[in-house]
């Protein structure tokens, strides 16, 4: 079976600015967990932004479920990202209840969001929803705005979780849920994931491979 | 002081018995306020999110003049739209001199800044990251509008609320363009200032407690609003 993403010659910027991320050829399987890994501006979050759909790169060729993926493809980018979810290196909430926004991305979609669903995607991030479910975005801690936001992604059973730091800011006991929700997306939905972390003893806990990055190139790992 | 205790009682009792002209300024006020606000609000709050949320040539010019229209004195507006719809100007065909809706067309000029910007700054200062989010959800094109203005909907209604009261407590744009006329264009703030130019001021008294009782509710609703936006 082909590869989930394949990139070859890669060339990404943002705007204006000079490349920051330079990739001659990745390849990401199905039902992967990549790790990435790297210092503070090597290309981690870039690339990942690549992956999500939510950065075009300059040069080079990307394939993402054996389609290519050009320009005309990007026009209708909302259809890509409905596969590839990323969550963010910052958490952002909608002003709206955790209930809410977890089923958000389901109402984009068009799709029902039963409580059932709900409830069983905030227990997979260790929110119980008859505690949680009604509470509004601005009573959360940060912690645990982070897990809704990630619970929000995995109602969503998206082909591929792109994840930034899902784990900062939240004590052991929340990392470890964090680390059975991936593992539990891959193992039920058969989901690639692609992790950014600092942590790197977490990060080799869940992934099958770690790449780190410097200066926008992958230096080891391949 | 007599003169004042004895004008909010008969006051008390113009509002009590119903009183046909002290209601006649209640009512022009109400129509000509909604008239004002609706044109504002159909028109501020898609240009105001266009304006807040994309970047085009010219885009602070535009924010510029529409910080200017918002300090135009009222009676520059006033003496604009007089212009405009007299007979002799180039829209007195239409006969909206001295008429109601002549006048919700100059409030709207007042309205409209105050909804336009409020509302575009509002757009402006969504979390920067909410674009991101809403597109990794996958929001497409359209989505993503809605749900930026959705995001920003409590800074609307305040932009709203403003406007409301700063359309409803207006005089001179009332004056020049309605001309006052009794049983037709006197508007709550223009009788004040008749009423309190003759010495009547028990009628001047019953209409400022009817100004006052409106704006106490919207301030009301502007609390509630902030306390609900968190902010």
């Amino acid at each position: 079976m082909s590869a989930l993403y394949e990139l070859r010659g890669i060339e990404a910027a943002y705007e204006k600015g000079e490349n920051v991320l330079h990739v001659p050829q990745l390849d990401i399987a199905r039902g992967e967990i990549l790790g990435l890994a790297g210092h503070n501006g090597s290309g981690k979050s870039t690339l990942l932004k690549l992956l999500g759909f939510l950065l075009e790169a300059r040069a080079g060729s990307l394939t993402f479920d054996g389609a290519l993926v050009d320009r005309a493809a990007l026009r209708s980018g909302h259809l890509l990202r409905r596969k590839a979810v990323l969550l963010g290196q910052e958490t952002c909430l909608l002003k709206r209840s955790v209930a809410a926004n977890v089923a958000y991305g389901l109402k984009l979609r068009g799709l029902p969001a039963p409580k059932e669903l709900l409830a069983r995607a905030l227990g997979l991030v260790g929110l119980d929803y008859a505690q949680y479910g009604a509470r509004p975005w601005r009573q959360l801690s940060g912690g645990e705005a982070r897990r809704v936001a990630l619970a929000a992604r995995l109602a969503l059973d998206p082909l591929a979780l792109l994840l930034d730091e899902p784990t900062s800011g939240l004590d052991r006991a929340s990392t470890e849920h964090v680390k059975r929700a991936v593992l539990g997306a891959r193992e039920n939905h058969g989901a690639t994931l692609v992790i950014v972390s600092h942590d790197l003893t977490w990060l080799s806990s869940c992934a099958d491979r770690v790449l780190t990055l410097d200066e926008g190139r992958i230096v080891n790992g391949l | 002081m007599d003169y004042f205790s004895e004008g909010l009682a008969k006051a008390v009792q113009l509002l009590l018995s119903l009183d046909p002209e002290t209601f006649s300024a209640v009512w022009a006020t109400a129509e000509v306020t909604a008239l004002a606000l609706a044109g504002s609000l159909i028109m501020g709050l898609p240009l105001g999110f266009a304006l807040g949320h994309f970047r085009f040539p010219g885009r602070r010019a535009v924010r510029l003049f529409m910080d200017w229209m918002l300090s135009l004195p009222t009676v520059v507006i006033g003496l604009i739209v007089y212009a405009l719809f007299t007979t002799r100007g180039p829209l007195g065909e239409w006969g909206f001199l001295f008429t109601i809706p002549g006048m919700a067309v100059g409030l709207t000029l007042l309205g409209l800044p105050i909804i336009l910007t409020m509302t575009a700054t509002a757009v402006e200062s969504t979390d920067v990251r909410l674009t991101e989010t809403l597109l990794s959800l996958g929001a497409d094109r359209t989505q993503l509008l809605f749900a930026t203005l959705s995001e920003a909907r409590f800074a609307m209604a305040l932009a709203s609320a403003s406007a409301f009261g700063r359309i409803v407590s207006e005089v001179g744009i009332a004056m020049m363009v309605g001309g006052n006329i009794k049983w037709q264009t006197r508007t709550i703030t223009t009788a004040i200032a008749l009423e309190t130019g003759r010495g009547e001021f028990a009628t001047g008294i019953a209409l400022g407690i009817v100004l006052m009782l409106v704006a106490l509710v919207v301030n009301l609703f502007v609390a509630l609003l902030r306390r609900r936006a968190g902010s």
